[in-house]
Parts: C-alpha cells; structure tokens; sequence
C-alpha cells in the first residue's frame, strides 16, 4: 500500500454511493483548502505535527475517493508563503513531512505510475530548501506523462504570487518579442498561471474565504465551506458537496481557442519550467 | 447495463429525495420567520434604532462591505437599504457587485432609491462617480459612506490592462528577481484601482456561493456570507450576517 493513495478506504456501500453520484455531472476539477489540522491535534491533545499528519492520511483517502469518482484533476492548499510566518518548530516539521511523503513517493514510484497520477507542484519554488525542492522536481518530471488523475499540490503558494509570476511572464514574453501587447488577453493570463480553474473548491472547518488560494481561477467556481476539520472530513462530507455542485453549479464555460502567437508562447514557457525543474535536480546534487 | 440503468434511476431518486428535504427546509424557514412576529414593513427609522442597537456589539472591523446583487432577486430598495444600514453602522464603503449586468444600467434609479431612503438620517453618502450632494450632517456627528457599483470588468479584465501596460513600460512595475514579487505587483494595481480598501465582508444570498470574478486581487481575506437562503434581504438578516462575520478569526496564516 503506498501513503499517496489509500487503496483500502472505501467500503462496498462507500463505493455504491460513488457509482450512483457520479452518474450525474462530476466536477473536472476540483480544489482543497485542507484546514483543521492544528485545531484537531488541540481537540485530541496531541502534537501539532501529528495533526498535520494525519491531515495527509486524510488527502491519500481523498484521492482514492476522486479517483473512484472520475475526477481528472485535484489541487490542494498544503502551505501558504504566509505559513513561513509560523514557529521555526512547525515549519521544521511541515516541511520534514513533506521531505518524508516525497521520498516515499519516489520509493512507490511503480504504484503511482499504475495509478496514472500526474504530480504538480505549484508555487514559488525558490523559496523551498533545496533538497525539498530536488524532490519535488523528480517527482514532476516521473510523473509527467500520466495522465488518470492530476494532483496539484500548491506549495510556498498564494494566489498573488502566482499572478505576479505569471506577470513577468508575459512581461518576458513581450520582451523577447514572443508575443505582442495585443496578445494579452484574460485566456493568456489564466493559462500562463501554474494551476487551472477549478469547477468546485472545499474548505474545511467552518472558515469561509478563500486565504490567498486560486484568486484569479475561482471567478466561476462553486465555493463550498464544510464544518468538519479536514482530519475528519468523510467521504459522505465530500458526496454531499458534489450533489451541492450538481444542483448549483453553472454549466462550464466554452473554452477560447489561442491563436499562434500565443501556444508558441505557451510552449516556450513550459519547456522553461521543465528546464528549470531539470536545473533543480543537478544544481543540488 | 442493467447496473447502469439501477444507477441511473437511484440518482435520479437522490436528487428528487434532495429537492424534497429542501423544499422542506424552506417552508419551515419560512414559517419560523413568520411565527418570530417581527413587524413587518418597518419604516427606515425603525431599522436604523434596531441596527444601532447593536453597533456596540459588532466589533470586528469591517470597512469595506461587498454585495453580490442579483438583479432577478433584490429590489433597488433592498439594496437602498443596506446603504441606509451600513451608513448608521459606520462601514465607510459599500459596494455592489453586479452579477446580471443590469444594475450598472440601473444606478441613477438606485441614486434616487438611496436619497429618498435616507430622508432624515444624519450622514453622508458618496456616489463615487458623482459630486456629494447630500452632505448635511445637522451639527450632529455622522458617519460617511462611499458607494460603489463593481462589475466582472473590474475583476481580471482590469488585471489583464494593467499586465498590458507593463509589458510596455518596464518602468511601471520594478522586479528585483526573475520574477515579481505579489508587493511589487500591488504598488502598480494600486494605481489603476481608486483607492478602495479590500472588501472584508461579502455577503451573497441563495444556495450557491461564487465569487462572480469580484476583484480577484482584492479578495484573498474576504468573507463570503450567506445573507439568506431565499434571496431576501432584511434589517434581522443583514444584522445576522454581521454577527457572523464578527465570529471570523483571521490568522494571517499563523
């Protein structure tokens, strides 16, 4: 059993459930605010880091129950550029964790190849230690060709970082005279961010805003806030939100095509990224 | 075949199973409301007493309120109304997000709506593309507030403008690294927005909570509240989302 996919989480009557509510329309995309750690490990007096860890027992079920649902893609909100604010001691260990899940997962990497997931980190890269960021970026560049289940994991994230990095993209761009000024347009700019819009985000434990998370992509999402702290978040919890999304949700937008200008653009600025994830894994070697 | 049809007919069942419970949940909402004998047709000067009742009790700061206006659900003097509000209580901005695009065609009719409520009400109130014309006060101390009406176009198509200037001027926006950082980006948004602060409250009515593409960069600590279920808006369920709001605890990610 690998830590990134809990194979063994759902029941007979669980995956019933699944069948019959994903005969209606499933969200193609859907994103995480994972809250609630802290305040469960307080509940259950216990560490923090215990609550941070069973909040990611918690995600690898999760996964299994959207892939069992369809759904292609999945982002969550593990930390926030905000989050460095927090003690030495919890930052020390969030990122311990991730260092742990992530050689795990380079460990397993036959079984998340079987599963078709793709993993993408998405944030400011720069600001991970470097062994961390080695890691992530053999991870992304295993996983690139699957293509069952797409996980984002937004990491030294906040949705105006994001923007702006997708500013001096563009900005790059019409500097090296790869696109125009008239080329700009709001398709460019979603796409030349890190993640996608998503079709349904989930917060959990009661708080309602979105903390700096997907700001630019959530302009048509369907906002959905849970009490339950994320440790404790069930699959019942997460059904009931996608029959929420299937009584509420508007019908998905037709998408723009680009012209050539702009997937020429497009493509530049991904081979980039996988040169510089390539550019990680030596310079830290 | 036969699973997927069994399937089929389950999920329709659920959603109709679902539509009953709600349908439930409505009309005995209703009925509690009906049943709470609160008077009806208050007159304005009775919701601005009420909601000065609670002025003390309320005190999280809250400057900048945002509603999400439906024009097919909310009346213009609904939303009169909660300007009347906000003004007593002391929000010094109060805007309104168009979602159907109709209510930007709508202002001047919402400008006389919101003069002929606020007859007698100390205040001042600021159109923000018009001269003020009600600042009397009557010596007493008052409260101003500035009223604004958002639309889509105010959200990512002005973010867009503004990424087209910079790439034009790379005088506009200094990057000390490859790449910008978000307070580098912000000191050039905030010369394209009016100086608005960032909403700290939106309260939106119905089922469904979305952000519309209100002001993308501005919302990251915003609030979204229910202010009711059924599109109404009052004095008792306007004060209920203020309460709510006061319960919120920001972290600033700590």
């Amino acid at each position: 059993m690998s830590d990134w996919v809990n194979e063994n989480c759902v029941s007979f009557f669980q995956l019933f459930c699944i069948k019959v509510v994903k005969t209606g329309r499933v969200p193609q995309h859907i994103a995480f605010i994972m809250d609630g750690n802290r305040r469960y490990a307080k509940k259950l007096s216990v560490k923090t880091s215990d609550g941070h860890s069973r909040g990611f027992d918690k995600l690898s079920e999760t996964l299994k129950w959207c892939l069992d649902l369809g759904i292609p893609e999945v982002t969550v909100y593990a930390f926030s550029i905000e989050n460095f604010k927090r003690s030495d001691e919890e930052v020390n260990a969030l990122m311990d964790l991730a260092r742990d899940k992530f050689q795990r997962l380079l460990d397993a990497m036959d079984q998340i190849n079987d599963w078709g997931v793709r993993i993408h980190v998405a944030g400011r890269m720069s600001l991970l230690p470097l062994d961390l960021r080695k890691m992530v970026s053999q991870a992304m560049l295993a996983t690139l060709h699957n293509n069952k289940l797409r996980l984002n994991i937004a990491y030294a994230y906040t949705g105006r970082d994001e923007i702006s990095r997708a500013a001096s993209h563009i900005a790059d761009g019409v500097n090296y005279k790869d696109i125009t000024t008239y080329d700009i347009n709001e398709e460019l700019v979603s796409q030349t961010l890190d993640l996608g819009p998503p079709e349904l985000l989930i917060r959990t434990s009661g708080e309602v805003r979105l903390s700096d998370f997907m700001l630019w992509q959530t302009a048509n999402t369907v906002l959905y806030f849970s009490d339950a702290l994320w440790p404790e978040f069930t699959v019942w919890n997460l059904l009931v939100a996608i029959i929420h999304f299937q009584r509420y949700a508007p019908p998905p937008l037709p998408q723009k095509d680009n012209n050539g200008n702009q997937d020429k653009f497009l493509q530049k600025l991904e081979e980039k990224r996988l040169q510089q994830l390539k550019n990680y894994i030596v310079c830290s070697s | 075949m036969l699973s997927r049809l069994i399937r089929q007919i389950l999920f329709v069942l659920l959603h109709l199973v679902v539509s009953v419970l709600v349908a439930i949940q409505n009309v005995y909402h209703r009925f509690c409301v009906k049943m709470s004998n609160l008077p009806k047709n208050q007159t304005v000067n009775n919701e601005v007493m009420t909601v000065l009742g609670h002025v003390p009790l309320i005190t999280k700061e809250l400057k900048h309120l945002v509603v999400l206006v439906d024009t097919d659900h909310h009346t213009l003097t609904d939303l009169a109304r909660v300007v009347i509000w906000s003004l007593v209580f002391g929000i010094s901005y109060v805007s309104f997000h168009d979602i159907t695009g109709k209510l930007q065609k709508d202002e001047e009719n919402l400008f006389v709506e919101v003069e002929k409520q606020k007859k007698g009400i100390p205040g001042c109130i600021k159109w923000f593309d018009k001269p003020n014309l009600n600042g009397y006060t009557n010596g007493i101390q008052a409260n101003t507030i500035s009223v604004n009406i958002l639309s889509y176009n105010d959200g990512r198509p002005k973010i867009t403008k503004c990424l087209q200037q910079i790439s034009q001027d790379n005088t506009l926006c200094i990057r000390s690294s490859d790449e910008f950082t978000s307070q580098e980006l912000d000191r050039t948004l905030k010369t394209i927005y009016p100086s608005i602060p960032d909403p700290n409250l939106v309260l939106y009515s119905g089922p469904l909570c979305c952000a519309y593409g209100l002001l993308p960069w501005h919302i990251r600590l915003t609030e979204f509240i229910q202010i009711s279920i059924d599109h109404s808006i009052n004095v008792n369920n306007y004060l209920g989302a203020l309460y709510k709001y006061n319960k919120c605890d920001l972290r600033f990610g700590k």
